[in-house]
């Protein structure tokens, strides 16, 4: 309920000052989630007009990205910068029905304009080798192994004209971690550059410190309805979740510590043997939060022109929460009684307050559609297996998703071996193998699960061994494998408004530990492989150009050779003159090499 | 007993013990087939089943890379119902088994190991009657072992016996084409094209020396015919020209790494990229080096010639197993003659005993229990290579010394040297 909330509200401000041509807005949704976090939503919107993007006058709209996108032919891009992971079972469903989010790592899919395949891979890589360069991210590190080309996963959000050709090209770069370097990009391709406004509230050191955290950029040409022209929008997205006492721990020492004893509080419930020992409650249930203490800063002024008569700040919980701003301000609630924004002073400090209140007062936990799972089964680094845990929390609703995982080409899977725990669940499949160091292997599945049920899907792979300079320079960490995405087709929520919207959901990545050679060897493997093949050789090519003589026939050859026989000569007469029985016979035999 | 009888009940005993591992222990097939000793990518019968399922869904197998076998077994497979697939396979492995030591029974049958065409040993009496060897081989461990583990090697381990023992017939066009199908289903046979040509050369001219070369030519033309017409059927069944990358291409360029019990594996992953072609040469020269210098010093013995690639075949080949080994190890009986000739037993012998049972238990050390490295399983590999060369080499030695003696009887027993 809560992001279709987001939507709806988002969508209804906006429209309030002429959506369709507003050239910039921006909005920061906090919402308070039990027990003591809070979910903060950045919402960054930019407009060019198509015109005046092709001519390359760019006002809003950043022309490094601009720039970056029509060298590639690339008429929508979708970027996410993601850590840590999203706690469905206390925070119900995705911000934006998830269509924010990003799997661990970067994630990035585009559609690009191109007239052959060869032309489309070749802008792929311009465009990852580009936006690299100017997030300062290892994107170049996507190449043919880590790109993919879903089916069914994901439908071009922007209203494209029909003559173009467009590619879609999917790539996740895992192991990437997340951190300043990309934020500080992220916030210069806003208007403000993020020195007012709400963007001044970020910071690397809490941002990248928040229990999940999502950075997004959505670029897409928009057509509206009232036939006012085309535009070329950016969305920028910063949803994080943060914790309430972690975020209020001093930057200098971020040690968290105990409580002292007089301010703990025992549950009194449980039997203790004495006075010394303590099950201390949950106290961080409740937390007063203020901007500074969440964001290390309160908000400078406004980037928002005075005539906009916009609320970018908004609190998203019960009407009946209590919530105190340094300034009285313009306020807008919202008929649903859910949410409430605030305009923001145009030049003063803005700083916000709620204080500790009653679980009751945050908005209710939404369920989402579905909870997955994925684990890798098996052990020992020869072989293993998948297994995804699919759960339909809906009494009455089956759910029907596609489920699209992309691994790389060192994990081999063996699709005869797919087994789901209830029959006739898959619908349809896509399966294409991957190529050794070409490409990697893609599957895409159709699943319908019913109401209340839990389905386990599970297969075997096979793990390959890698050349000595394939392996990263810590071999025994593993590799990642990317997350899998779940696209939602059929939402259970009620709201009418948006069925067309599809809700996504990523699992967690997965570590994938390898077989190691032994790093020390290679000159070791060589020379001693080589000496077993020269000694079969040398062996078998010696017997075949020699020839066969007696062991005395032989005429003995050099130094060696005489002094061979003279010692042997010796050793005989002492065994002639020791031996009791004198041998007879003309020759006496040489040991035989 | 008769002998028929006694073959027939040596058959049958053979047959129940496999059938007896298979039912009795319905887990030990995939226990084998997952072990590295038994299956290699190219044949391994896992992959044979995964390539199998993308083959009748209308997936190309060869578009990945996990199916490295050619095409004519998918089809073979793909006759077979799901719903009782692993026992009609377990029945066909079985049956290939019993044929091959049926091959093997005829060769030993002619008699023509110490007694070839232009030779004959002063010790070709000594020898093992034909049963013994056919059980030798059929309740060898490495044999049964393989058998249970089903790799796609026992297809042209039967072909190689058969070409054997229908050139031995004088049947050399079958010869020949059981040998087009052991090299399509691995490219290794077909080294064995000329020891066996001069093989069949020699029975078909029962004797009169002189080499027809029309034979050999006419025959090898027939070699590449047969050969031509199963890659033409392959692309007919796939539709496409891409099963030869995959195949063949895999094997000559050792695009998977994967362990197994050969000496190229290790090598290759710790090579540096810019040597990998000169050295992928110079392996692939070494294994053909020996043909020719064989077949031209042991040209009165081309059966012996045949026997010895076949063991430096098991050795040298990129993706070697056991089932090469077992098949060397059942024809090398048929040589009883020289087995008083040959010097270093011991040493080979326990070698090839210790990497039996040492290579299993370093490779659990390495993969599953983490506590030891690739080098332990990596010195097993040389171990085995080793062993198994000085096995043959010695082999090599008896042989000629045999030879020898032909032209030197008096220096029967006595000591010799070579220079």
């Amino acid at each position: 309920m809560l992001p279709t909330l987001f939507c709806f509200l988002v969508l209804s401000l906006l429209t309030s000052s002429c959506y369709a041509l507003s050239d910039y807005s921006e909005q920061l949704v906090l919402q308070p989630l039990v027990p003591a976090s809070v979910l903060a939503s950045f919402n960054f919107r930019s407009n060019a007009s198509q015109s005046s993007y092709n001519q390359q006058h760019f006002q809003y709209f950043p022309r490094s990205l601009g720039q970056i996108l029509q060298h590639a032919h690339a008429k929508e891009l979708h970027l996410r910068f993601s850590s840590g992971r999203w706690d469905a079972e206390s925070w119900g469903n995705r911000p934006w029905n998830g269509t924010k989010e990003g799997g661990t790592g970067v994630e990035i899919w585009t559609w690009i304009d191109a007239s052959s395949e060869e032309e489309a891979l070749m802008q792929w890589n311009t465009l990852n080798n580009a936006l690299a360069g100017l997030f300062c991210a290892s994107m170049n590190f996507i190449d043919s192994t880590r790109t993919s080309r879903p089916l069914s996963t994901f439908e071009p959000l922007g209203n494209h004209n029909s003559g173009s050709n467009l590619h879609l090209f999917h790539g996740a770069l895992t192991r990437e971690v997340v951190c300043t370097e990309n934020l500080t990009p992220f916030l210069k391709l806003l208007p403000c550059k993020g020195k007012v406004g709400i963007a001044s509230l970020l910071d690397g050191h809490k941002l990248f410190d928040a229990t999940w955290q999502t950075m997004s950029i959505d670029v897409q040409p928009v057509c509206p309805a009232d036939q006012s022209g085309c535009v070329m929008e950016i969305e920028q997205t910063i949803d994080m979740v943060l914790d309430i006492d972690r975020s209020k721990r001093p930057r200098g020492d971020p040690i968290p510590r105990p409580l002292p004893d007089d301010r703990l509080i025992c549950d009194q419930n449980r039997q203790y043997p004495d006075e010394n020992s303590c099950y201390p409650l949950d106290l961080s249930a409740a937390q007063d939060l203020t901007l500074k203490d969440l964001f290390g800063r309160s908000i400078q002024g406004s980037c928002l022109s005075p005539a906009d008569s916009t609320y970018p700040v908004c609190v998203a919980a019960s009407n009946s929460l209590e919530v105190y701003t340094t300034n009285a301000l313009a306020e807008y609630k919202a008929t649903s009684g859910y949410l409430r924004c605030l305009a923001l002073p145009e030049k003063d400090e803005f700083e916000l307050l709620i204080p500790k209140q009653d679980h009751a007062r945050f908005l209710p936990v939404s369920t989402p559609p579905i909870y997955v799972e994925r684990s890798i089964t098996g052990r020992g680094q020869e072989r293993g297996g998948i297994r995804v845990l699919l759960r339909n929390p809906s009494p009455t609703h089956n759910v029907s998703f596609v489920y699209f995982e992309a691994l790389p080409w060192f994990m081999k899977p063996y699709m005869h071996t797919l087994k789901t725990s209830i029959p006739n669940t898959i619908d349809e499949m896509y399966y294409r193998p991957g190529l050794d160091r070409k490409r990697g292997s893609q599957l895409e599945l159709a699943i319908t699960v019913p109401a209340n049920q839990i389905l386990e899907l599970s297969y075997d792979f096979e793990k390959a061994i890698l050349r000595y300079t394939e392996y990263p320079p810590d071999a025994n960490r593993g590799r990642d494998v990317a997350p899998a995405v779940i696209r939602i087709v059929n939402a259970t929520t009620n709201t009418s408004e948006h069925v067309g919207v599809a809700a996504y959901l990523r699992t967690t990545p997965l570590m994938l530990p390898l077989p190691t050679p032994d790093f020390s060897m290679p000159y070791n493997v060589i020379i001693l492989t080589s000496t077993v093949i020269a000694l079969a050789f040398g062996t078998i090519y010696n017997m075949l150009i020699r020839q066969f003589v007696g062991a005395d026939e032989a005429t003995s050859e050099g130094l060696k050779g005489k002094i061979i026989v003279a010692l042997v000569s010796v050793r005989n007469k002492i065994r002639d003159s020791l031996s009791p029985v004198a041998t007879t016979g003309p020759e006496r035999e040489k040991k035989n090499i | 007993m008769g002998r028929l009888l006694q073959q027939v009940l040596l058959f049958a005993a053979a047959a129940l013990l496999r059938l007896i591992l298979f039912l009795v222990f319905p887990s030990l097939p995939d226990f084998f087939t997952g072990r590295v000793e038994v299956s290699t990518p190219v044949t391994s019968f896992k992959r044979l089943q995964e390539g199998l399922f993308l083959y009748t869904r209308n997936v190309s197998p060869y578009d990945g890379g996990v199916f490295y076998q050619p095409p004519l077994l998918l089809t073979l497979f793909s006759f077979i119902p799901d719903s009782i697939f692993t026992t009609v396979t377990a029945l066909l492995y079985i049956g290939l088994d019993l044929a091959s030591a049926q091959a093997l029974i005829e060769i030993a049958d002619s008699k023509l190991s110490g007694h070839e065409l232009f030779y004959k040993s002063p010790r070709r009496h000594s020898r093992w009657g034909s049963l013994a060897v056919a059980a030798a081989f059929l309740f060898n461990p490495l044999t049964v072992i393989s058998c249970l583990g089903r790799p796609t090697s026992i297809f042209s381990n039967y072909a190689i016996l058969l070409a054997i023992s229908k050139a031995i017939q004088g049947k050399t066009g079958n010869a020949i084409i059981a040998l087009s199908m052991a090299a399509y289903q691995s490219m290794y046979p077909a080294i064995l094209l000329l020891p066996l040509l001069l093989l069949a050369h020699d029975v078909s001219t029962q004797g009169i020396i002189g080499t027809d070369t029309g034979f050999l030519v006419r025959h090898a033309a027939l070699f590449f015919g047969a050969i031509s017409a199963l890659f033409g059927l392959s692309y007919l069944v796939t539709g496409s020209w891409e099963f030869f990358a995959s195949t063949y291409g895999n094997q000559l360029l050792l695009v998977d790494l994967t362990p197994n019990i050969g000496l190229w594996w290790y090598f290759f992953i710790e090579m540096f990229d810019s040597f990998r072609e000169f050295f992928l040469g110079v392996f692939w020269l070494h294994l053909l080096s020996y043909v020719g210098g064989l077949s031209v010093r042991l040209r009165t013995q081309p059966l012996f010639v045949t026997i010895t690639m076949v063991g430096l075949i098991a050795v040298f080949i990129p993706y070697p197993s056991i089932s090469n080994a077992s098949i060397y190890l059942g024809l090398f009986p048929l040589y009883k003659h020289i087995f008083p000739l040959m010097r270093t037993t011991f040493i080979y012998t326990t070698a090839l005993l210790y990497s039996i049972v040492l290579g299993p238990a370093f490779y659990y050390l390495w993969i599953y229990a983490g506590s030891g490295n690739a080098n332990f399983f990596y010195a097993i590999t040389l171990v085995w290579g080793l062993g198994f060369s000085l096995l043959i080499g010695d082999s090599i030695w008896a042989t000629l010394r045999d030879e020898w003696e032909v032209t030197r009887p008096e220096m029967k027993d006595k000591p010799i040297r070579q220079i």
